[in-house]
């Protein structure tokens, strides 16, 4: 048989129902009409929204209403229904929204609101119902949240499981007058072989005669510092990280292995944790966890075989893809919150396998600061990783491929040169461009002869990328097609920043054997008299700048005082050199 | 508690007594008219009219070491205990039990009745003196009443039946708790939290009453038993130290979970009547571990209980971590772990248990907590719990300076006391048991001779002579 406990202690009393007829049925209907509708506000609205606000002061003028009428209100509460006295006062048209299943479902069987409801206790009784709302199964229960919440003006009577085949504990009769004499008895035998006796086992009670200590207050009561040394312990108490302590413990018992179940136990209770840190944004534990790890995989003889296959399961878990795209959502979206610090501390035990999807994330976050984090992590996770790398350059996602192309140039893995190559004939321009950047980087001659064939690519920054390339690498085969390209109808048409870069590039690699190209097209005249545009001869100017000898330089003489001011300037440039 | 008048009484009462602390301070250090004890009257008198005003009046009575405003028990902490203890022993030197403040009290009637709190204590009847000195001032809306007449707000049947029923609940869900853990079932946390909730609240209105429960040796297995006191020693301390209801409660939990790691320890181990042989021993001393990766798989929790994780993977662990688990890894044992720790071993080395020695007087394992450092307690959260349980704590067995048997049935509220307790005398000088077991506060002391009327010479083992001190605490 259950009991119905009431929050306050007392029985909720059965018996016929009673009909007031006084009772403010309709008012109290209202009441909860409006409740409803606040409660839904509650949840819709932020703090200090209005409607909100205008919804907690209707519910708030009904209640103070109903004082005048009522010194409480007490209803009962079946699944889809509040009570007064007997009568029908809330009816929910679905369990979704029903406040009455609200309760009733976690056996709360009456409800008392008392005067002062109204005051600031009415938003915090939302509140319950809100938490009650977002309860799962598996965790607390309303009775639960309304212990915690400890609210004076509503109290509440639920079905009392506990209350079940309790017997209370009764006093019995008393010892017999025999047991008693025998206690007296045998405690002053007692006394006297303690007399007789000095020593005594070290588990055993001491003779418990009064001693002048007893008395002593200093000796049991607390002072004024070890008050205040109590307070700081309950405030360090509080602030304290469990989680590290717990985990301590975990490692301290993972290392021992004698116990291999154990050990299988608790890397199972790991592997648990770890995506529950992260979920709640704890990159710190979680990078706890994956240090120890990786720190016990290289002890010999701790894990056996099967514990050394778990840990590396968890290991490279943390480097999938599917991971590591959740936690950069999780650094967008805020769950996790960590400075560049912890988040690189965290990203330093990722392997290899990690790298395309940090790589696609560091080449495409907007935030400066996360883009520079997951670029550094990347490259950390490189170095261990270059034959990793190697195999990246082959990744479908281009953002994946051109990033790896550049990373392969910062780190100049030189044996990259032929992928690189392949890469300048990549379908995404982007590719084709960080592979010619790379090359720029690698200073690969391998790469500089493909590099020739990108002269003529339909992407326009590939083109001049290209150009600068060949032009950085003096690569002197190119000269024949840069010399084509500048003698061509093309490059006429291209912009200010193109035609720079090829006549330079063409500069570059030409030598000597460039300047009666480029001084005719610098200072010459056609049949009719006219110049080469403007554009075209300032280019042509970079370009034999970029010769510098004796003979481009009197070419370039002769434009010093050129009437065309661009032209002029920029021969100014090459002359002295200003690149 | 709700208050018709819309008043958080806990609150206001709190603040009422810091008031009248103050003003008492002031008082103590200026004369009347200097500007502090203006203010520090003009307060009061604010803080005073407010509740009487909601409440039609105010009484504020002192009953042990704990104070009420009208039927709200004032919450001791910490952050009060000073303000509480200064207080009370204002009022205990003048034999006041409660003050009652009527409607209409006027700012002026303060001064004379706190400069008379002031004053030193009149003779053999304090209260007498002070009621007719106060008789000749203009205070006419404060009535006192003495100590004698102020009782126990509650009815001691009615708490100790609360107490009964609470205690008994908490068992059974504790035995259903480990049993099912044993049998590898899920466990209703949602009825192992409603427990602890109860207990909790137990032990905020109902102390004392509690504390007699834990007298009970034969109420049911002792793993069981021993759990929930152990949650209740250890709410009592963590009540003490300041910790508010959902802390204790966070406490609680984890003090009932303490040795669930002992579910998983062969039940032959557990129950061995005699010692235990080394390699015995060495499984048991996994239980702290094993109850740590328990409470990882049980279900119910909102968030994963690393605190009470903690409180049972610890709490065989010394303050120099010497003690079992062994660390390896840098450790401080939490003082949730701390206080279950003490809670523990004051349980523990007061019961008869399987595999163990022979169980010691409740006083003789508090002197030993506190004074032997290789115990390695926290012994601040030691000396809390005599705090609590006073030098002999309910349920000893002691034998008095007339040679009769008695049964220490309630503290001594006053700290400089604690060793002077309420006891229920249950046999004659010579060993006969008393019809009707007779109730002796031990700090009184005889008028004729001032010397105290009994005193205690001896504590002695109830378990070990099969005396059951709870047919005397319970009846």
């Amino acid at each position: 048989m259950n009991e119905f406990e009431r929050s306050s202690g007392d029985s909720m009393e059965g018996g016929d129902v009673l009909w007031d007829d006084a009772l403010p049925v309709e008012d109290v209907r209202q009441l909860f009409v409006t409740l409803a509708k606040a409660f839904r506000a509650y949840q819709l609205y932020d703090d200090n929204n209005p409607v909100r606000r205008r919804f907690l002061e209707g519910l708030r003028t009904e209640l103070q209403r109903l004082w005048t009428e009522m010194d409480r209100i007490v209803v009962t509460v079946d699944e889809d229904h509040f009570y007064l006295d007997g009568r029908e006062v809330y009816r929910s048209e679905s369990r979704a929204d029903s406040l009455a299943f609200l309760f009733f479902k976690d056996g709360v069987r009456e409800i008392t609101f008392l005067p002062g409801v109204e005051g600031d206790e009415l938003e915090r009784f939302l509140g319950v119902l809100q938490r009650a709302r977002k309860l799962v199964p598996e965790g607390d229960d309303l009775l639960t949240v309304l212990w915690e919440e400890d609210l004076r003006f509503f109290e509440y009577q639920y079905v009392d499981l506990m209350a079940e085949g309790v017997t209370l504990p009764e006093p019995g009769a008393g010892n017999s007058s025999a047991e008693l004499q025998a206690v007296l008895e045998a405690e002053d035998e007692a006394d006297e072989a303690d007399e007789a006796e000095s020593g005594e086992a070290d588990e055993a009670p001491p003779p418990q005669t009064v001693k002048q200590d007893d008395f002593n207050p200093t000796l049991y009561a607390l002072d004024p510092r070890e008050m205040e040394t109590l307070r700081s312990e309950v405030r360090k108490e509080l602030a304290r990280d469990t989680r590290s302590d717990v985990l301590s413990a975990l490692f301290d018992r993972l290392e021992e292995h004698h116990d291999r179940s154990r050990q299988t136990e608790i890397l199972r209770i790991l592997s648990t944790l770890l995506p529950n840190f992260l979920s709640r944004g704890a990159i710190v534990p979680a990078t706890r966890v994956l240090e120890e790890l990786r720190t016990l995989e290289r002890r010999d003889g701790v894990l056996d075989e099967r514990g050394l296959t778990e840990v590396g399961a968890m290991l490279d878990a943390v480097s999938a893809r599917d991971t590591l795209d959740e936690l950069i959502k999780a650094l967008y979206d805020g769950t996790i919150k960590a400075t560049p610090t912890q988040l690189a501390g965290f990203l330093t035990y990722l392997r290899g396998a990690a790298l395309p999807a940090l790589l696609h994330a560091s080449e495409t976050v907007e935030h400066k600061e996360l883009r520079s984090v997951l670029r550094a992590a990347v490259q950390g996770i490189a170095r261990k990783n270059r034959a990793a790398v190697l195999t990246l350059l082959e990744e479908d996602d281009p953002v994946v491929a051109a990033g790896t192309a550049r990373l392969v140039g910062d780190m100049q893995i030189t044996e990259a040169g032929p992928a690189l190559a392949g890469l300048l004939a990549h379908d995404a321009a982007s590719v084709r461009l960080a592979a010619v950047e790379a090359a720029i980087s690698l200073k690969a001659s391998t790469v500089a002869g493909a590099l020739e064939h990108t002269l003529d690519d339909p992407d326009r920054d590939v083109r001049v990328a290209a150009a600068k390339a060949l032009g950085t690498l003096k690569y002197r085969p190119a000269a024949r097609a840069l010399g084509g390209i500048a003698k061509g109808k093309d490059i006429r048409g291209a912009d200010i920043g193109e035609k720079v870069a090829v006549f330079e590039a063409y500069g570059a690699v030409a030598g000597d054997e460039g300047v009666r190209l480029l001084d005719g097209l610098l200072n010459g005249k056609s049949l009719f008299g006219k110049r080469e545009p403007t554009e075209v001869r300032a280019a042509a100017a970079l370009g034999l700048g970029r010769i510098g000898t004796a003979d481009a330089k009197e070419s370039l003489r002769k434009a010093l005082d050129d009437d065309d001011a661009v032209v002029r300037s920029n021969a100014n440039r090459a002359f002295r050199r200003e690149d | 508690m709700a208050h018709e008048s819309g008043l958080n009484l806990q609150e206001e009462g709190r603040r009422l007594l810091a008031s009248l602390y103050g003003t008492l301070n002031a008082l103590r250090l200026y004369p009347v008219e200097n500007e502090t004890v203006q203010q520090a009257i003009s307060d009061l008198h604010r803080l005073v009219e407010r509740i009487v005003e909601a409440e039609g009046g105010a009484e504020v009575r002192v009953v042990g070491d704990f104070f009420f405003l009208n039927e709200t028990r004032l919450r001791l902490d910490l952050s009060n205990f000073s303000t509480f203890g200064s207080f009370a022993r204002a009022l205990h030197d003048h034999g006041i039990g409660a003050v009652e403040i009527l409607p209409g009290i006027e700012r002026s009637e303060w001064a004379p009745f706190i400069s008379m709190l002031l004053r030193g204590p009149g003779g053999d009847l304090p209260f007498e003196t002070f009621r007719d000195r106060f008789a000749t001032t203009p205070v006419e809306h404060i009535e006192l009443r003495p100590l004698s007449e102020v009782d126990e707000p509650k009815d001691d049947a009615e708490s100790l039946t609360a107490a009964k029923r609470t205690y008994a609940q908490s068992v059974k869900v504790a035995k259903d708790a480990l049993g099912d853990m044993r049998l590898g079932k899920a466990v209703n946390v949602r009825k192992v939290k409603r427990a602890v909730q109860g207990i909790v609240d137990q032990v905020l209105s109902n102390e004392s009453s509690m504390v007699t429960m834990t007298t009970l040796r034969d109420f049911d297995e002792y793993t069981f038993t021993h759990s929930v006191n152990v949650c209740i020693f250890s709410v009592i301390i963590g009540q003490r130290i300041g910790l508010d209801r959902l802390q204790l409660y966070e406490l609680g939990l984890g003090a009932l979970f303490h040795d669930v790691g002992k579910q998983r320890i062969d039940l032959d181990i557990i129950n061995k009547p005699t010692g235990l042989t080394e390699e015995e021993w060495r499984e048991l001393m996994e239980h702290p571990t094993e109850g740590l990766l328990i409470l990882f798989q049980m279900q119910g929790f909102a968030d994963v209980p690393y605190r009470q994780m903690l409180m049972a993977y610890e709490h065989h662990m010394k303050t120099d971590l010497s003690g079992y688990p062994s660390t390896k890894r840098p450790r401080e044992p939490t003082l949730f772990s701390r206080i279950v720790s003490v809670a523990d071993a004051f349980d523990a080395g007061t019961s008869v248990r399987s595999y163990q020695y022979e169980p010691w007087p409740p006083d003789a394992v508090l002197q030993e907590m506190r004074d032997n450092p290789k115990r390695g307690f926290d012994t601040l959260l030691v000396k809390v719990l005599i705090t609590a349980t006073g030098v002999y704590p309910v349920g000893t067995l002691v034998i008095l300076d007339t040679h009769e048997l008695a049964v220490v049935s309630q503290v001594n509220p006053d700290l400089e006391l604690l060793h002077r307790p309420k006891v229920r005398v249950i046999s004659d000088p010579v060993g006969l048991p008393l019809s009707e077991p007779v109730t002796l506060d031990l700090s009184d002391d005889d008028p004729a001779t001032g010397a105290p009327v009994r005193q205690i010479i001896k504590t002695t083992d109830p378990q070990k002579y099969g005396i059951r001190v709870s047919d005397y605490l319970l009846a």
